[in-house]
Order: C-alpha cells, then sequence, then structure tokens
C-alpha cells in the first residue's frame, strides 16, 4: 500500500467519522468536537491534492476560530444540562432516507459524467493563489474583505445587549455590573 | 473507480451527512455545524475536479488548478462570516426567547 492511498484513506475516514459524530450525538459539544475532526480530515484531504495552503486556512478558519466561536456560542445561549425530548424515530428515518436518496442522485450523476484528465501544469503554490486573488480574482478578494468587515460589525451589533429594553430598575448606567470596579 | 471520483465519493457523502444533519436536529448550532459540513464538502469538491480534472479546460489567464483553490478560498470566507452571523443571531435569540431549539422559534401560526 502506498503512501499516498494511506494518506487519503486515514483523511477520508477521519472526514466521515467527524461528519457522523457531529451529526449524531447528542451533546451540543460532543457535536462541535466531531466537527472540528471532520475538518481536519478535509484537510488531510487537501493535503494530498497537493493545496498546503488551503488545508492552512481551513485548519485556522475552521477549527480555530468557527469551533471557538461555537463553543462560546454554546456557553452564552443553551445550558447542557437541560433534559430533551428525544426525537420521534420517523423523523430520523425520513431524514436519513432524504440524505441517502440525495446521495445515491448525485452518485448517479457523477458516474455518468465525463470528466477531463488532470490539467497539464499544476498551479498549487500559494504564490498562485496569491497571485490570481490579486489580478485575475480581485473584485472577488475586495468583496470578501467587504463582507467580513459588515458581518464583524453586524454580528457584534446583534449580539450586543440592548441597553433600553432591560427591565425597569436596572436600567443602564444605574445597576453597577457585576465585576465592574465600583 | 479513477483517483477523481474516491475524492468525489468522499465530498457525495459529507454533503449528505450535512443534510441528514441539517434536517435531523433541532438544535440551531447544531444544523449550524451541520451547514458547515455542506460548505466544506463543495470547496473539497471544487479543489478535487480542478486539480484533478481540469485537462482541457483554460480559465480566461490559463490553468485551472488555481482557479479552483481561489474559489474555495472565498467560499472559506464566506462561511467564516455567516457562521459570525449565525452565532450572534442564535446568542439574541437565546436572549429574547430563552431557547435556541427551532421547535420553540414558531411565533407564526398557519
Amino acid at each position: 500500500m502506498n503512501w499516498d492511498a494511506f494518506l487519503f484513506g486515514s483523511s477520508a475516514a477521519l472526514a466521515l467519522i467527524g461528519a457522523l459524530f457531529a451529526v449524531s450525538l447528542k451533546n451540543i459539544f460532543h457535536n462541535i468536537l466531531g466537527f472540528a475532526l471532520a475538518l481536519v480530515g478535509v484537510a488531510g484531504l487537501f493535503l494530498t491534492l497537493g493545496s498546503d495552503f488551503l488545508a492552512i486556512v481551513l485548519l485556522l478558519v475552521y477549527v480555530g476560530a468557527l469551533g471557538i466561536a461555537m463553543v462560546y456560542a454554546v456557553m452564552l445561549s443553551q445550558p447542557l444540562d437541560t433534559p430533551r425530548t428525544p426525537r420521534s424515530l420517523p423523523k430520523i428515518a425520513g431524514s436519513a432516507l432524504l440524505a441517502a436518496l440525495v446521495a445515491m442522485a448525485l452518485w448517479l450523476v457523477i458516474r455518468r459524467a465525463h470528466f477531463p484528465g488532470p490539467p497539464e501544469v499544476l498551479e498549487v503554490a500559494p504564490q498562485w493563489i496569491g497571485r490570481r486573488l490579486l489580478q485575475d480574482y480581485v473584485l472577488a478578494f475586495e468583496l470578501i474583505s467587504v463582507l467580513l468587515v459588515v458581518a464583524m460589525i453586524g454580528a457584534v451589533m446583534v449580539a450586543r445587549r440592548d441597553p433600553a429594553r432591560r427591565a425597569p430598575g436596572t436600567a443602564a448606567g444605574t445597576a453597577p455590573r457585576p465585576g465592574a470596579p465600583r | 473507480m479513477s483517483q477523481l471520483h474516491w475524492y468525489l465519493l468522499v465530498a457525495v457523502l459529507l454533503f449528505c451527512i450535512g443534510l441528514y444533519g441539517l434536517v435531523q436536529r433541532r438544535s440551531l448550532i447544531a444544523m449550524l455545524i451541520a451547514l458547515e459540513l455542506m460548505l466544506a464538502a463543495i470547496s473539497l469538491n471544487v479543489v478535487a475536479i480542478t486539480s484533478l480534472a481540469g485537462g482541457d479546460a483554460e480559465s480566461a489567464t490559463g490553468n485551472v488548478s488555481s482557479a479552483g483553490q481561489v474559489v474555495a478560498v472565498i467560499l472559506i470566507g464566506v462561511a467564516a462570516a455567516e457562521g459570525a452571523i449565525a452565532l450572534s443571531l442564535f446568542v439574541a435569540i437565546q436572549r429574547e426567547v430563552q431557547s435556541i431549539n427551532v421547535e420553540d422559534l414558531s411565533e407564526l401560526k398557519g
């Protein structure tokens, strides 16, 4: 068994097992850990495709930033020990059936499609991505930058506690926040 | 099965596991996780196809194999923005309704 096949197989197994953990476990924190595991597997698949830069970006953005943000959201929103009603079996079976049907349809399309061979020159080094981003795709690059800034400001605005809507008696400015210096 | 088909098979399975989670789960955060899995499967698809089957296709300035990676970088950026907005919305919803279970969020009747 050669090294490439081993790397592909283990990355694919990691991705799929992590994805199964991410959707099937009951505890939301375990879901996030499974999500991180799945994304590590996808980063490994990118490595086998020669896209080292993408693998690093994927790890940084998904596993690092998004995973931590999800843990924070769980911390701020959902008590982990609340009792939950179990999902009814017909609904689980229906969702699984839907996913299986979509998978079969996609696979049939892929089997029938004709793919050309690999490109003659593989441009996978990071400097090619930089050149592309700042020459051919500079508009998309700028739009993504604006989108990220708007999303960041919007996230702060949406998640911020609105001082006007606090309960009476604890109006903004009068009651000291817990932990604030007196 | 060629090498490309193995990558596409993994991407299809990842996408459909995400779809299953998106339909079946009720916690908004779990649904966001499933959605991000689907997005990761799509970027895996883009990179695999352009680097293993970009043969006779040419973008405006040459080879398509790095163009696919640029598309994947843009996808990751969009996913990050979407995740940030969604998570802050969940925190705001939790503050208003005291729950992020989608079945508690149906205020419109009909």
